[in-house]
């Protein structure tokens, strides 16, 4: 009994010590995958093994899930470090008063300078301070399939949204069950509604996708009645009836079956693609131009944030250091599917300037037809408007509702919604 | 006196159990939805009334919903009963591998919901679906059936998810019950003369009566309350011609984040499921339908 009284004793203090050598940091992410998790933790063995005492805990929340859980956590201040903030809640997290501002840490940060334009401002969109810095950036391309294309005497891809539709339209032999383009019916198709319908404007507000730049709000514009029937068009035309009911999986699966050789999507979707479809089986293009010649993406960003009542700061900013370094993004942006940060990293990883990446490239560098703009991300309402938006639209589809009526509706739920 | 004190501290580790669990969430839930309880004002969380609820009545969209629920509410459960009665009686009778047949049938009550939504949603796919394929093989239909992206037919698909699924446990119930009639009552009537039918009607519905009444009110509150194989197949669209009350209550969640609200249609459902069993005992335990 003796004995054991003192191996217990004994072991006690041994983990005291140790444990107060070593600190932990928790760490929640908001994009828990099977493909990203793995990298993430892997990225992290790589951090503790340069620095021994470390210890990084991560919250992987399901996805669903997540970002509610990240909001709560901070706003009760549980035990959290670096935190991963997307940019539609960064406003939400930033307006609690509860992220650490970022700008001494980035200011003496070397790589700074290597950022890509613009992504530093695009991540001070609440009070133009950055809460946040990002890991990885999105933004829509138009994805084809050339094997597909040339089969219908198409050598290049469509430049305009007219091509876009002609093309699709020649391609749709419902009989044989090919069609033209993979249609977003269901599940958030507000990106691929207003890639549409913006590219009929040249005026769209840089800060604000639903403003022209006399600050009227675009569904209220002549144009977008043309817009949006333009959009119906697209489906009627090109596009299965099915597709009314699609989301990404189905969308990504008629894509790569070559039902639907044309298709708009994210970057992230590249990781699947390179699975289940030969090298060169499938290209991107920048997004197509509309009627006055430009098109408005825009950008989507996560990113790393620090709560400002973390009792390890220095070390957390260590780490996002770490992971914003050019390797580490490189590595992570490619098996995680965003666009990396650093410019850097398209020199020095040859993937990211191969014909993979070639739409964004292409779209980056074309400052005159590529304008980026941005959601109101930040209106309480944006949510609500995802599902309304869907709902409207489908009914659009289905000849339930006019195109002249949904965009009243449309107008009026941002005028309710104080859009600014 | 003290009999009585005895009986409290021993009911009341029990009391306490089901006031955590069932109490406690019961009140909180009601009272989240007079709050403005959303992601994005986690900061300003205060009583907001029946704002919540004013704005659920004011939504036009709101009054298909209710006729969607019932819609989903009626048809699966009536066809869950007629096909689950008829297989029960079917296995009442032995026969040659009935325990691996029964294990083979019953199957689909053990998946998930939302798997089966899921696995459904693609066998229903316009474009690469099984069924179509099949179909169109067979030479039945020339192109693709949108089962789930045309409004007329996508009720009518997920209300036959729905039956596919329940049958197992109105199959399960009734057969329970079935074995429990004395056989000497069939043999009595057999020398009476009595046909099939008569048998049927005279004899095995009213002894079976108090399990299918209880059955049918368990299976109308949970198929009420069955989101799983609508959400996973369709999300409530297209243009929420499939969105019954409690898709519309998880789509407050995930798409608007707004407990509150979400809240708010639940107190709904659970009222219009409390005047419904009340109404529902109080039809049913009249004379004539004890046995």
């Amino acid at each position: 009994m003796k004995k054991f009284i003192v191996f217990i004793s004994v072991l006690l203090v041994a983990l005291f010590a140790f444990s107060e050598e070593s600190i932990t940091l928790n760490l929640i992410e908001a994009f828990s995958s099977p493909w990203r998790t793995p990298t993430l933790n892997k990225i992290i063995e790589m951090f503790e093994t340069l620095n021994p005492g470390v210890k990084i805990n991560v919250i992987s929340p399901p996805y669903e899930t997540a970002y509610q859980k990240i909001n709560l956590m901070v706003s009760t201040e549980q035990p959290l470090d670096i935190v991963e903030i997307g940019d539609w809640n960064l406003s939400t997290l930033a307006a609690m008063g509860k992220l650490e501002d970022l700008t001494p840490y980035i200011n003496s940060w070397p790589e700074k300078n290597d950022l890509i334009d613009g992504i530093l401002e695009a991540a001070s969109i609440y009070h133009n301070t950055p809460y946040l810095l990002p890991h990885g950036l999105f933004a829509k391309a138009l994805f084809y399939r050339p094997d597909i294309l040339k089969k219908y005497g198409f050598n290049n891809y469509p430049k305009t949204m007219q091509e876009l539709y002609d093309m699709g339209k020649k391609l749709t032999e419902s009989d044989k069950n090919q069609y033209g383009f993979a249609f977003r019916g269901k599940g958030y198709p507000t990106s691929f509604i207003d890639a549409v319908v913006t590219s009929f404007f040249d005026d769209i507000d840089p800060d604000n996708m639903y403003l022209t730049k006399s600050g009227k709000i675009i569904f209220e514009d002549p144009r977008a009645v043309k817009a949006l029937t333009f959009y119906v068009n697209i489906y009627k035309d090109t596009s299965p009836k099915d597709s009314i009911n699609w989301g990404w999986d189905e969308q990504v699966n008629a894509f790569v079956s070559g039902i639907t050789p044309l298709l708009f999507q994210d970057p992230d979707t590249t990781g699947m693609l390179n699975e289940m479809l030969k090298p060169g089986q499938y290209k991107t293009a920048p997004l197509p131009v509309g009627v006055s010649g430009k098109a408005y993406p825009s950008f989507g960003f996560v990113g790393w944030g620090i709560p400002t009542y973390s009792k390890h700061k220095d070390l957390a900013w260590k780490f996002i250091k770490f992971v914003s370094s050019a390797e580490i993004n490189g590595y992570w942006s490619k098996s995680y599917g965003a666009l990396p940060i650093l410019k850097s990293v398209y020199k020095y990883d040859s993937y990211f300037s191969s014909y993979v990446f070639e739409g964004w490239t292409k779209m980056f560098e074309d400052k005159e037809h590529y304008q980026f703009t941005q959601y109101p991300l930040d209106n309480e309402n944006w949510g609500k408007w995802n599902e309304f938006q869907e709902k409207t639209m489908q009914q659009v589809l289905l000849g339930k509702l006019s195109v002249v009526r949904c965009l009243k509706e449309w107008a009026d739920f941002w005028k309710k919604a104080g859009i600014k | 006196m003290k009999h009585k004190r005895f009986v409290f501290f021993m009911i009341l580790p029990t009391l306490l159990l089901i006031s955590f669990v069932i109490l406690y969430p019961t009140i909180s839930g009601v009272l989240l939805s007079f709050k403005n309880y959303s992601v994005f004002n986690f900061g300003n969380i205060k009583w907001i009334g029946t704002d919540n609820f004013k704005e659920i009545f004011d939504d036009i969209f709101y009054i298909d919903v209710i006729w969607n629920t019932v819609k989903w509410i009626f048809f699966s459960v009536t066809f869950q009963l007629f096909f689950g009665f008829i297989l029960a009686l079917l296995m009442k009778e032995p026969f040659k591998g009935r325990g691996l047949y029964a294990g083979l049938v019953f199957y689909p009550w053990a998946i998930s919901g939302f798997a089966i939504g899921l696995i459904w949603s693609w066998l229903l796919n316009g474009q690469f679906g099984v069924i179509n394929d099949i179909l169109i093989k067979l030479g039945f239909i020339k192109e693709g059936i949108n089962f789930l992206s045309d409004p007329s037919l996508a009720m009518f698909s997920v209300i036959l998810v729905n039956v596919w699924y329940g049958i197992p446990f109105f199959a399960i119930m009734i057969l329970a019950a079935l074995q429990s009639i004395p056989n000497s009552l069939y043999e009595a009537a057999e020398i009476d003369g009595a046909g099939y039918f008569t048998k049927l009607f005279k004899i095995t519905i009213p002894y079976i009566k108090p399990t299918l009444i209880n059955t049918i009110l368990l299976r109308i509150i949970w198929v009420m309350n069955f989101p799983d194989i609508i959400y996973g197949m369709t999300r409530g669209g297209p243009a929420g011609s499939t969105e019954i009350l409690s898709v519309k209550m998880i789509n407050t969640v995930f798409y608007e984040s707004n407990y509150s609200k979400a809240a708010a249609h639940g107190v709904i459902i659970v009222l219009i499921l409390l005047i419904y069993t009340i109404m529902y005992l109080k039809l049913t335990s009249k004379k004539e339908f004890s046995l």
